[in-house]
């Protein structure tokens, strides 16, 4: 059961990095900064 | 209309700004257009960043609540077609529209094709399909982005005629179409949703309580006692094998997946690719998961076993966590429609139909073809069909739709009447001056849309948590998985699926993403329904915030109405006394002569007072206006000149007879205006403006309100004193041109204030463009008044008082909304993802998440349609 507990942990904490690396990071090529609201 | 203007959008009712940086930027023009599928700030957001990537597009407002978007262009530099790109990239759609034209000559196959091709290049057009049997042409295209004329521009320029006007879809109707077919849609697939769901309930109570997470679920815990009720009622269902029963619930889950709960994971999966995530995610994951979940448990239950896990299923979560979120949508939808109710009822003041003269022969006709320079006939009880002008017969009009007042308004010959307006009593006939989309009631209807539609400046931080918000709940759903599995009592893998799938469904956007927009709705709505038109979510807000109100004088505290009420001669070298009848009549023919070239308020009092002193006057020449200080002429060979005591000494008149009668009139809040001939002084006339009726108690509760009440005014500070006194301010700056008025709104403002500015809209626009928010005292006939955030067209202090109670109630309820939909998600996800269970044991139940979001975006809704009640201090 450890294994398991440890791999779950393991996939659990990357899977966290990589979705908010995934939607809140901007992609890199060409895109246009996040602009304010306007007037 | 210009040929080129709408080229590039096929843009209507170009709003110029002036604002470009040369030549190159040019002039910006707005379009406003349907977008379909939006269901949250995150998508609000989403669709907003994919309008403002395109080339040209200088700012987009997206409005969740009116499911539209309002994009401001450089012109020229972008097709309406990359916008509907953009919006479909984004994974949304824009809303259609049909129009069937009917086409002259449409003979021959051949013609269809050049036809079909030259109108679907009008840019926002999305199809066009010709048919020579009925000789019409079907136009797909998007409101807002096409307008009719381009259309028929269209149709010429490939050698057809339209055989008649192509009617446009009215927008009312349109967004009540929209909404309904979107209640419809939604009431479908929540009907689909919930049978199942409550058979799957059913049909999975024999599996419940093996096992799983028990007693400690919540949901599980409220549903024991049906449990064993079900098991005497259906004891064949308990005699199922559990096997074969799990793979009916399968089955049964499935039309719900793939067809009622199909848009979310459609939308999510859209989202996921462009790397965003909203609602849907949050939808398409958790229900996802635990569908994943349940067929893995179902047809390879030895991997669980193998695990020593508990190969239960959630076929019934799913269905009912899809049944629940479209029922709130459903409830949302309905109550979304019902904010925007104003314009409704305002459109439906119009008249249907008018009576026409026509060749001397009174015709019924539909209003809409009442063209400007019609003289139409308008019996008692009738609603007048057009703005225009009496020509014949009196009567009195009751104006309260527009203005919120409920006295009717006198009219004879010459006065002017409001279309959507009901005639009492008498009848006339009226000459139709404004027709169409340039009426009154069809201004007020255009501004109210807009105003409906526009943001808020608070609605930045929900979209900024918004923003942010889903990929933190996916990963805080994530951390609860990972902890539950391992540290979680046995079976670990149930509790932690429990939870994620608890965790993803319970936060939801969506309440966040209404909280601004359906307040602002309902309050503008609700303003225009008192006669308030309140510009937009900028200036509603900026309102509510005003610390010190400066009120104009003349026409805003006063009726605006002066009359002379003294004439004053000289008697000698430093004396004046009243002037008698012969003199009275020189003095007035002499000013008025000067004064009726003028626009002033007081030269109009001053040209009456000669018509009634029975005053000839004579022929003025080299007239020369000084704005609000006085006006100089030639009387034959005479130089006249009228005005402020100021204005005549600058021009080395000595007013020395007249320095003890100033005071005296001055006091009795009289306005003094000097006349003066070659030189030498020839009478003083004083003139007398009555306060309006209504302005002593709006002043008062305006001070009420916590508000600092200045007046502010041309006049002489004597007089503004007087006034000052009579209504009960303490601040005063007299004296004042039009651009001392703006450095009084400037010294204000640098003193750290606020200042809501009210002006006739005219002499004051200067002041009420600096002020923070402009306040147009209307007179119910101009509406779009240029400078002003707020128009009030009962022309009446009340409105002020109104506005800023109404703006304040307004803000409130954004507060209240945005602060329930924050604690709803900062209480709800802990919860949900299992604090409270090494406490209390307790651990939410995805279904009872699904059930809470859904209210949480009703009881938003819900408290925004409380402003429909708004009762300002002076109600009408």
């Amino acid at each position: 059961m450890h294994v398991a507990q440890l791999t779950v942990t393991i996939v659990g904490f990357a899977l966290i990095g990589w979705v908010l690396w995934y939607f809140l990071v901007p992609p890199a090529r060409g895109t246009r900064a996040r602009r304010g609201e306007g007037s | 209309m210009s040929d080129a203007a709408p080229r590039a959008a096929g843009v209507p009712a170009a709003a110029e700004d002036g604002g470009g940086d040369g030549a190159r930027a040019g002039a910006a023009v707005k379009v406003s257009f349907p977008v379909v599928g939006m269901t949250c700030a995150a998508c609000v957001s989403r669709v907003q960043r994919a309008l403002e990537g395109t080339g040209g597009v200088r700012d987009a407002a997206v409005n969740l609540a009116t499911n539209k978007a309002t994009v401001e262009l450089e012109r020229g530099a972008v097709h309406a077609g990359e916008l509907v790109a953009a919006i479909r990239g984004a994974g949304y759609d824009v809303g259609t529209e049909s129009a069937q034209v009917a086409v002259e000559g449409l003979r021959f196959a051949a013609d269809v094709g050049p036809l079909e091709a030259e109108v679907a290049a009008v840019p926002g057009v999305l199809g066009a399909a010709a048919n020579r049997a009925t000789d019409t042409l079907r136009v797909t295209y998007v409101p807002g982005l096409v307008t009719m004329p381009r259309l028929e521009r269209a149709v010429a320029e490939a050698g057809f005629v339209v055989a008649a006007p192509i009617a446009e879809a009215d927008p009312v109707e349109r967004e009540r179409a929209l909404r309904r077919r979107e209640v419809r849609r939604l009431a479908a697939r929540a009907a689909v949703a919930g049978v199942v769901a409550v058979a799957a309930m059913v049909a999975s109570m024999p599996l419940m309580g093996v096992g799983g997470t028990g007693t400690a679920d919540l949901f599980v815990r409220l549903v024991m006692p049906l449990h064993h009720a079900l098991a005497r009622a259906l004891p064949w269902l308990y005699a199922v094998a559990p096997q074969p029963l799990k793979i009916a619930l399968f089955v049964l889950t499935l039309p719900v997946v793939f067809w009622a709960g199909a848009p979310f994971y459609v939308a999510a999966w859209r989202g996921f690719l462009h790397r965003s995530a909203d609602m849907n995610t949050l939808i398409g994951v958790g229900t996802g998961a635990a569908m994943l979940y349940s067929t893995a448990a179902t047809f390879v239950p030895g991997v669980f076993e193998n695990a020593g896990l508990p190969a239960d299923v959630y076929y019934e979560a799913v269905s009912t966590i899809v049944a629940l979120i479209l029922v709130g949508r459903l409830l949302e939808a309905r109550a979304k429609g019902r904010t925007s109710g104003a314009i409704g009822r305002q459109l439906g003041l119009r008249a249907r139909t008018a009576r026409v003269f026509r060749d001397g022969v009174e015709l019924e006709v539909p209003a809409a073809e009442v063209q400007v320079g019609d003289f139409l006939s308008v019996r008692p009880g009738e609603r007048v069909p057009v703005d225009g002008i009496v020509r014949s017969g009196r009567s009195a009009v009751d104006e309260s739709m527009l203005t919120g007042e409920p006295v009717p308004v006198p009219k004879q010959e010459g006065d002017v009447v409001t279309g959507a307006t009901l005639n009492t009593t008498g009848a006339f006939v009226l000459e139709a001056t404004r027709v169409g989309r340039d009426t009154v009631l069809a201004q007020i209807v255009r501004l109210v849309e807009e105003a409906q539609g526009s943001r808020a400046p608070v609605q930045r931080l929900a979209d900024r948590i918004a923003g942010v918000f889903v990929p933190v709940v996916i990963a805080v759903a994530l951390f609860a998985f990972v902890v539950w599995f391992d540290f979680g009592p046995e079976p670990a893998a149930v509790w932690a699926t429990v939870s994620f799938v608890t965790v993803l469904i319970i936060a939801c956007p969506c309440a966040l993403g209404l909280a601004t927009p359906t307040a602002i709705m309902v309050g503008t709505g609700r303003g225009a329904e008192r006669g308030v038109l309140i510009k937009g979510g900028q200036a509603l807000e900026a309102l509510a915030g005003v610390d010190v109100v400066v009120l104009d004088k003349t026409g805003t505290v006063t009726a605006g109405r002066p009359h002379v009420t003294e004439v004053l001669a000289v008697r000698g070298p430093g004396s004046a006394g009243p002037a008698s009848e012969e003199e009275r009549a020189r003095i007035l023919a002499a000013a008025a002569a000067v004064e009726h070239r003028s626009e002033h308020p007081l030269a109009a009092a001053i040209v009456a007072a000669a018509g009634e002193a029975g005053a000839e006057l004579p022929e003025a020449a080299d007239f020369e206006a000084h704005e609000g200080r006085g006006a100089t002429a030639l009387l034959g060979a005479h130089q006249v000149a009228v005005g402020s005591a100021a204005f005549l000494i600058e021009l080395g008149v000595d007013i020395g007879p007249f320095t003890d009668a100033f005071e005296t009139l001055a006091a009795q809040a009289r306005t003094p205006v000097l006349v003066a001939v070659d030189g030498e002084p020839l009478g003083l006339l004083g003139l007398a403006d009555p306060i309006k009726e209504g302005s002593v108690g709006a002043i008062r509760v305006l001070r009420r309100l916590g508000l600092e009440v200045v007046l502010v005014t041309g006049d002489v500070r004597k007089v503004a004193i007087a006034v000052a006194g009579e209504t009960g301010i303490d601040r005063v700056e007299a004296g004042m041109l039009p651009a001392g008025k703006v450095q009084v709104v400037r010294r204000l403002q640098g003193a750290g204030k606020r200042v809501a500015m009210v002006g006739d809209g005219i002499n004051d626009a200067p002041a009420l463009a600096a002020a923070d928010v402009g306040i147009a005292i209307g007179t119910g006939t101009d509406v779009a008044v240029e400078a002003a955030d707020v128009t009030l067209l009962a022309g009446d202090l009340r409105g002020v008082v109104t506005a800023v109670e109404l703006a304040r109630a307004t803000m409130r309820t954004i507060r209240q909304n945005l602060f329930w939909a924050l604690v709803y998600n900062v209480i709800g996800i802990p919860v949900a993802a299992g604090v409270l269970y090494p406490v209390a044991g307790v651990l939410l139940s995805p279904v009872f998440a699904s059930a809470a979001m859904a209210f949480s975006s009703v009881a938003v809704v819900t408290n925004s349609l409380r402003l429909r009640r708004f009762a300002p201090t002076f109600a009408t």
